[in-house]
């Protein structure tokens, strides 16, 4: 492994580190959409140099959301909401720079655990996983799906969502170097010469993530940007690490609950530093001090969306299945390589698997060391204004749709449409997670029923192939049940 | 029930029967939208009046137009240079210039210039690094 350890792979893991924090410093920028404009630079770099760029600018954008969190109040990224409940009321307090620096050891606490269990959990995952037939691979998408909708805001639409990714997925012709026939569906008259192979994941992720935002932005009239008078560290109150002290369940439950959260598939960062911040809260001694600027609560919001990170390659190196948005880009990083992820992956590319695992680790220190010595400048990058920068990103997106397949327009119109499609979803409500995730799995469901129906010849097979189809479906089951008791007592709570 | 479980996939059909499932589900869950949220649905018209009243037209519109007409120029301007990138060259550097301009709150001199310098600098760069160092197509 450690011949793949160059001055270039870690001066791309810094390196995107670095961006990735710039982008996730600016509101309405996130870590997504920089993976997303980075990833055509990586189809030169080969699979672990590029990874380790990749895999800096995930873990330096989830983090990078603290900076305006803490200063403005506003989140960087969906994932540091909570972040803005008790730190800008310290920064208001003159102690910006004590919460910020409260916020980066959190995030850097929450990196490590969560890539711990990344280390310890995926390859027992996965040596589980290759045993399974085509039959426990469809209920594992299956399972994903469910979970997903079960967790989204509503789970018909979540649902419906992801079922909309698995259709628009199928437009195109069914793959016989996955075992179809080869025949055209989906596709409308006059445009089979473009939708032959169906819509390209990139592009497509690159409308959904670049794109949309933009025109999202664009569409609210671009938000002024804030000037450096704005921006208020402080130097009140100093920080110390012994803040940290009779923190260290917090940090723990915080940094498991949002590994967890990013193990479970189309949940995002946001549900991952909720859900840790509520925890917290309830769990203080001294609830009410939360919301008022309370440190713990900085560090469970930060230990939790960080914690993220791991969690969601978990269910991708395992099994094949995103974790959230971001890793659902990877897929993009892999597939430009030739390389299927899924449960083999980690015993056929144990030299990649640990590039990953190193590249992680040092995202996580190098994000820790720039954002703790450098905390100052990149309280500025707020200031950056997003007029100059879109354009620059858009300009961006037409690089990595348009080189994806070597040259191919249709890949840019492909951009355009998916731009499209998700800022109109944003406003019919439709969950672009879900979609996502649908879009992904879709064509691997479609072999792994039609296969298993080939194979026994028989529907009941789902239901009596082995123990583990029974535990799946227990499993599903349980998440559609869970997520109606959820949703009738969010009515309820609602009505009362 | 052995026989009723019974299916048997024909090869020549078998690109029809998951999307055709898939379509059926779509359409039930649909259906069941439709349903639940029925009122909502008759009222999408004011809704949608409210988003159109709300956006900000110029730099919507703006941005999607400019995006259609530099989509729309880079292969044909291309074209004239095959192989040479210089189609995404020539159409990014006014594209990025104009987006940028319409974006912008104030469209001064003081605010116009750096506009100006990252529109000629960003994709030069971009269109330097990606043809030269990194042997990518480009329009």
């Amino acid at each position: 492994m450690f011949e793949l350890v160059t001055p270039l792979f870690l001066s791309l893991i810094v390196g995107g580190t670095l961006v990735g924090i710039i982008f996730g410093a600016i509101p309405g920028m996130t870590a997504t959409m920089a993976v997303a404009i980075c990833l055509p630079i990586t189809y030169s770099l080969g699979l672990e140099n590029g990874l380790a760029l990749l895999l800096g600018l995930y873990v330096g954008g989830i983090s990078g959301g603290l900076v305006p969190a803490i200063l403005l109040g506003i989140p960087g990224t969906p994932s540091s909401i909570t972040t803005t409940f008790d730190g800008y009321p310290m920064s208001k307090k003159g102690e910006g720079e004590k919460a910020l620096r409260i916020g980066i050891c959190a995030s850097l606490v929450g990196g490590l655990i969560s890539l711990l269990i990344l280390f310890l959990f995926a390859p027992t995952l996965a040596d589980f996983a290759i045993k399974f037939s085509y039959v426990e691979k469809f209920l594992i998408i299956f399972f994903a799906l469910t979970v997903m909708a079960a967790l989204s805001s509503d789970m018909l639409i979540g649902i419906f969502s992801g079922i909309l990714g698995i259709f628009v997925s199928l437009i195109g012709t069914y793959d016989i170097s996955k075992g179809g026939n080869g025949e055209l569906r989906l596709v409308p008259e006059g445009t089979e010469y473009w939708l032959e192979g169906g819509f390209s994941l990139l592009p497509v992720l690159i409308g959904l993530f670049g794109l949309a935002a933009i025109l999202e932005q664009a569409e609210i009239g671009m938000p002024k940007g804030h000037g450096i008078k704005d921006i208020k560290v402080g130097k009140k109150s100093t920080f110390s690490i012994g803040i940290f002290k009779g923190q260290l369940i917090n940090l723990l439950r915080s940094s498991g609950i949002g590994t967890f959260v990013g193990i479970l598939p189309g949940v995002g960062g946001s549900a991952a530093s909720i859900l840790a911040y509520s925890n917290a809260k309830t769990f203080s001694r001294n609830p009410e001090r939360f919301g008022e600027g309370e440190p713990a609560g900085i560090m469970a919001s930060e230990a939790g969306n960080n914690g993220l990170t791991g969690g969601a390659l978990v269910p991708l190196l395992s099994l094949g299945i995103p974790g959230d948005s971001t890793t659902a880009l990877l897929i993009g990083a892999f597939t430009l390589q030739g390389i299927q992820v899924g449960p083999l992956f980690i015993g056929n590319n144990p030299d990649t698997w640990n590039a990953m695992i190193f590249a992680m680790l040092v995202a996580n220190l190098a994000m820790f060391a720039m954002m703790y010595v450098a905390i100052r400048y990149f309280a500025l990058v707020v200031t950056i204004p997003k007029h100059i920068l879109f354009p620059v990103i858009l300009m961006m997106c037409v690089i990595g749709a348009y080189t994806i397949n070597y040259g191919i327009m249709f890949d840019v119109w492909t951009l355009l449409i998916f731009g499209l499609f998700g800022w109109l979803a944003t406003k019919l409500r439709l969950e672009v997670a879900p979609f996502i995730i649908g879009f992904i799995l879709g064509p691997s469901a479609e072999v792994y029923f039609v296969k298993s129906l080939e194979s026994f010849g028989d529907v009941t097979i789902f239901f009596t192939k082995s123990w583990i189809a029974v535990v799946l479906w227990v499993l599903i089951a349980a998440s559609i049940a869970g997520s109606i008791i959820l949703s009738k007592k969010h009515g309820e709570a609602t009505d009362t | 029930m052995g026989t009723f479980t019974r299916v048997t996939i024909d090869f020549d059909t078998s690109h029809l029967l998951f999307p055709t499932i898939v379509s059926g589900v779509l359409a039930l869950l649909g259906l069941a939208i439709l349903i639940r949220d029925r009122r909502r649905i008759a009222g999408s018209a004011a809704y949608w009046r409210g988003v159109l009243a709300r956006m900000d037209k110029m730099r919507f519109l703006g941005t999607l137009g400019l995006t259609l007409v530099y989509f729309s120029l880079m292969v044909p301007i291309g074209d004239f240079w095959p192989n040479t990138g210089l189609g995404f060259l020539i159409c990014s550097v006014p594209f990025v210039f104009a987006t940028g301009s319409l974006l912008s709150h104030d469209r001064d001199l003081k605010s116009l210039l750096p506009i100006a310098a990252i529109s000629l600098t960003g994709p030069t760069f971009v269109w330097w690094l990606f043809t030269y160092p990194l042997f990518l197509t480009l329009p």
